[in-house]
């Protein structure tokens, strides 16, 4: 199975870009043909469906690895995975802008801002009986504990150990979070968004997840169809995202894993076994 | 990383968003520059408070915060950085993202395929799961703390 990845060393910048050239034409080209695309739009009942340029390049960056056109090893897709990390830090700059050029609706919105990190824990309640009903075992105590991002794989298999259920469970999360997660958690706010009943301001800090990738796509979303909050939205999603990324890892080792324990406890035993692939996977 | 490294990679970095900029939103390059220049600087500050300060922070939670430092009122230079940034359009820094991104999970696609669709579900409820919590507390005292 896949291990976290770990990003190579180089002992100088000239090995560093006999390595690593390739990666870099990749995204100027990818950057290239996806942005030439641009935006896409498409109206889905009250809400818009959305899709960035980001998902172009990222589709383009998946079809470059070894399953399918083979260009680059595996050695070059940690590399890739180590670049991600230096990439996005303009962003994030971008965004902590917003959030200090919109300070005051950052600091009336503090007691909210701080609450709704707890709401992170909310995919347990909803992801973890679903996933006993599919008939997951220990999995899925990975799979939902929290939104599977580096830090929580890493965790679980610090904690349960890389070959474990939990690791595992984690790991789907995280791999499907990456391949889909761009373009389904964008649609998804819009959709909230779409509802009427929620406020842009809960709807951006709702967005900060601890998840670069999926705060920009929720945001990106966001300000196309409320664009008179798009300010407010984002500097609030940089709020709620810096505090997820600080405060992530600790939610779920002293909350998220022992509710969802505890929750397994209580359920499992219920509606854990009604599928026939439950059955058969008893553990 | 040593700083060589981040120069080096952030630069590659700068030209990948004054790219985007370019073809995606029609901004010419010298209207790009300062902002990806603003931008850059605080993402190499952030890096090198990351190496100095033994705190297990993310590099991108000292990202956040200089940016917003820069950027707030008590900053003599808010009004530059704020202006220099608007240039950029929101989503130009990210197609580089995806691209390397896309080409970091490019070795797990079998899995994905594998992984079938008891865990797809699973993982759109995670997501679903995670924005709604926090959708939910954040709408409720927002409404109580009388801020909407």
């Amino acid at each position: 199975m896949a291990s976290r990845q770990k990003t190579p060393t180089y002992h100088s910048l000239r090995e560093r870009i006999h390595s690593e050239w390739i990666l870099y034409l990749f995204a100027f080209l990818f950057i290239l043909i996806a942005d030439s695309i641009g935006q896409i739009k498409i109206p889905v009942w009250k809400g818009t469906f959305i899709i960035f340029p980001i998902f172009f390049s990222l589709g383009l960056g998946l079809l470059t690895g070894p399953s399918v056109l083979k260009i680059l090893d595996d050695k070059k897709v940690k590399a890739a995975s180590g670049l991600v990390g230096v990439a996005i830090l303009p962003f994030i700059a971008k965004l902590g802008i917003n959030a200090g050029a919109n300070i005051s609706i950052v600091i009336s919105s503090g007691p909210a801002l701080l609450l709704q990190e707890f709401g992170n824990l909310g995919t347990i309640f909803l992801s973890l009986p679903f996933a006993l009903m599919l008939g997951l075992k220990r999995e899925a105590i990975g799979a939902c504990h929290s939104i599977n991002r580096e830090t929580n794989l890493a965790l679980m298999q610090d904690m349960f150990g890389a070959d474990s259920p939990e690791a595992q469970g984690s790991l789907s999360v995280y791999i499907i979070g990456g391949m889909i997660g761009t373009i389904y958690f964008g649609f998804m706010a819009s959709m909230f968004a779409a509802t009427g009943i929620f406020h842009p301001y809960a709807l951006g800090m709702a967005s900060g997840v601890g998840a670069g990738i999926l705060m920009s796509s929720a945001v990106a979303s966001l300000s196309e169809v409320m664009p008179a909050y798009a300010d407010k939205i984002s500097a609030l999603a940089a709020a709620s995202e810096t505090m997820s990324g600080i405060d992530g890892i600790y939610m779920a080792i002293f909350i998220g894993i022992p509710l969802c324990n505890y929750l397994y406890r209580k359920l499992e035993p219920k509606i854990g076994r009604i599928t026939k692939y439950g059955r058969r996977e008893q553990s | 990383m040593k700083i060589r490294d981040w120069l080096f990679t952030l630069a590659i970095t700068g030209l990948g968003m004054i790219l985007a900029n370019k073809v995606g939103f029609g901004a010419s390059v010298t209207e790009s520059l300062p902002g990806v220049f603003v931008l850059l600087v605080i993402a190499l500050c952030a890096a090198g408070l990351k190496a100095i300060i033994p705190l297990k922070l993310p590099t991108v939670a000292y990202c956040s915060i200089l940016g917003l430092l820069a950027a707030c009122p008590i900053s003599p230079i808010s009004g530059f950085v704020i202006d220099a940034a608007g240039k950029i359009n929101f989503t130009a820094p990210l197609t580089m993202v995806g691209a390397y991104a896309g080409m970091s999970i490019s070795n797990q696609l079998k899995s994905f395929i594998r992984s079938g669709w008891r865990f797809i579900i699973v993982s759109i409820l995670v997501m679903t799961g995670t924005f709604l919590g926090s959708l939910l507390i954040a709408q409720l005292v927002l409404k109580l703390t009388g801020t909407i």
